[in-house]
């Protein structure tokens, strides 16, 4: 494991030493304040259920910009034969790297957590259906980190790590409402790929098994795919 | 005693062979130099015996392990400076050797000590809180080298470690490659020939892929018809002058 700790850590040092980790940390935090004040405003709830479904689709443009380095980078600047060739497994090289990303992301939703005690200043909202929200926006995050590290293994050029990873959280997010169009298989297939379908019931305080059940299978997917795209060096 | 053997191997990239059914052996402690032009193999070679790529044919041993079954174990052993030194840019030379150090297994106890001797080994005490980004291209070298003696490998291997240097870079770093004479054993590939005549034991060289020379330096100095350099015998190779192959250690 020190050597996956190693790893995290010089993930999180790469983006902390530059502007990058703070101008993120600064705007998202930025925009989902006046989001929130704008919901809070508007909905007149002591409620964060609005505010999570505004993150999950904030999240889909963000994630992506944070994700696409992790592999392409090392790859562009040659460090990839550099991990390859040290006594790394490829999967303790995919844990690392998701790891730093985990803790990045929790820091991000954490500072987040001052919400509750501004709508509990206003009113008595229900600390379980917020709790769980908090839960259900922390595993769609996982999972949006998960699938932005796969792509990031596919390719050395990083805006295009980026896209692809743009182009699987807009299925992922917008499925659901092509279900009109389909019946059957197809139809109920896109509702249960939809992370909407699952989020929702997070943000309404209902944690079922068959939701975490899909973010965890997602990210072990994506993990796993992650570990074989490294393994077979797909991207050469 | 052998500490490297590569017997029969081949890699091919599609239709392209890259290296074909190339087989030496190295022994403990020899600085051997690596020649071939580039496009010749070296750099796929070398990558195959640090496992980055996987033979087409053929087995690769390192201290007597088959290195497709022990892996980890082998990597352990090697130390490896490819063409480009993997740097990362923004870390300082302390840091970026701490975390060599540490991915590549060296206790917390002794982490210290050793980043402290390869330091100084290398001549980057002075430069040890830079940023790895405002370093010259001789001292990234030297930090590149650094990282792969690290962990007290058995075997290093380096891939054109003076290219792209200055001569006065180049003496440093082939001063430094000496050094490591009496604690392991050095394969490096170059293409600065009457430097490599003055440090190294052995010569291998390939061409299109195929193994043309395995021999003690002296030896092959002292078979050519007239007193020859490093230099000529690469030339007389290349433009197809002596064609009869020098492969006398294995086969």
């Amino acid at each position: 494991m020190n050597k996956v700790f190693a790893l995290t850590k010089k993930e999180l040092h790469s983006y902390f030493s530059s502007p990058i980790a703070y101008i993120i940390l600064i705007a998202t935090l930025s925009l989902f304040n006046v989001l929130f004040f704008m919901i809070i405003d508007q909905n007149r709830e002591v409620s964060l259920r609005d505010i999570f479904q505004v993150m999950e689709f904030m999240f889909i443009f963000i994630i992506p910009l944070l994700t696409m380095k992790l592999f392409a980078e090392e790859k562009a600047n040659g460090t990839m034969e550099f991990l390859l060739t040290s006594p790394l497994t490829p999967t303790m090289i995919v844990l690392g790297k998701y790891l730093s990303m985990l803790i990045f992301y929790s820091l991000l939703i954490g500072l987040t957590g001052a919400y509750y005690f501004i709508v509990e200043y206003f009113g008595e909202p229900d600390p379980y259906s917020i709790l769980s929200g908090y839960v259900g926006i922390w595993l769609e995050g996982a999972l949006f980190i998960a699938i932005g590290l796969l792509t990031s293994s596919w390719t050395r050029n990083q805006i295009i790590a980026a896209m692809t990873s743009y182009l699987l959280l807009f299925f992922l997010y917008f499925s659901i409402t092509f279900t009109k169009y389909f019946t059957g298989f197809t139809e109920n297939f896109l509702i249960q790929v939809s992370t909407r379908t699952h989020l929702d019931n997070f943000a309404t305080g209902i944690i079922t098994t068959s939701d975490v059940t899909y973010y965890l299978t997602g990210i072990l997917l994506c993990l796993v795919l992650t570990r074989l795209s490294i393994d077979h060096k797909l991207w050469q | 005693m052998s500490i490297l053997t590569v017997e029969h191997i081949s890699k091919s990239f599609g239709t392209i062979q890259a290296i074909d059914n190339v087989s030496f052996e190295i022994n403990q402690g020899d600085i051997v130099g690596f020649l071939g032009k580039n496009g010749a193999g070296k750099t796929t070679l070398m990558r195959m015996i640090t496992s980055f790529l996987t033979a087409s044919s053929g087995k690769i041993f390192i201290d007597g392990d088959d290195i497709t079954k022990h892996s980890l174990v082998i990597r352990q052993k090697i130390g490896y400076l490819p063409e480009t030194p993997p740097l990362y840019p923004d870390m300082t030379v302390y840091q970026y050797l701490t975390f060599s150090a540490e991915i590549k297994g060296v206790s917390s106890k002794k982490q210290a000590v050793q980043i402290a001797k390869v330091l100084e080994e290398c001549g980057l005490e002075h430069v040890k809180l830079k940023t790895i980004s405002t370093l010259s291209k001789g001292y990234k070298q030297r930090v590149g080298i650094a990282q792969a003696i690290i962990h007290e490998p058995k075997l290093l291997i380096l891939d054109e470690p003076t290219s792209g240097l200055d001569p006065i870079q180049i003496q440093q770093v082939l001063a430094l490659i000496n050094n490591q004479r009496e604690q392991r054993t050095v394969l490096m590939s170059t293409h600065t020939l009457p430097e490599i005549e003055k440090i190294a034991q052995r010569i291998i060289m390939i061409k299109s892929g195929q193994l043309v020379i395995d021999q003690p330096l002296d030896t092959l100095l002292n078979s050519q018809s007239t007193p020859s350099s490093l230099e000529q015998i690469f030339f007389d190779y290349h433009q197809d002058k002596t064609p009869t192959q020098n492969v006398s250690c294995y086969s």
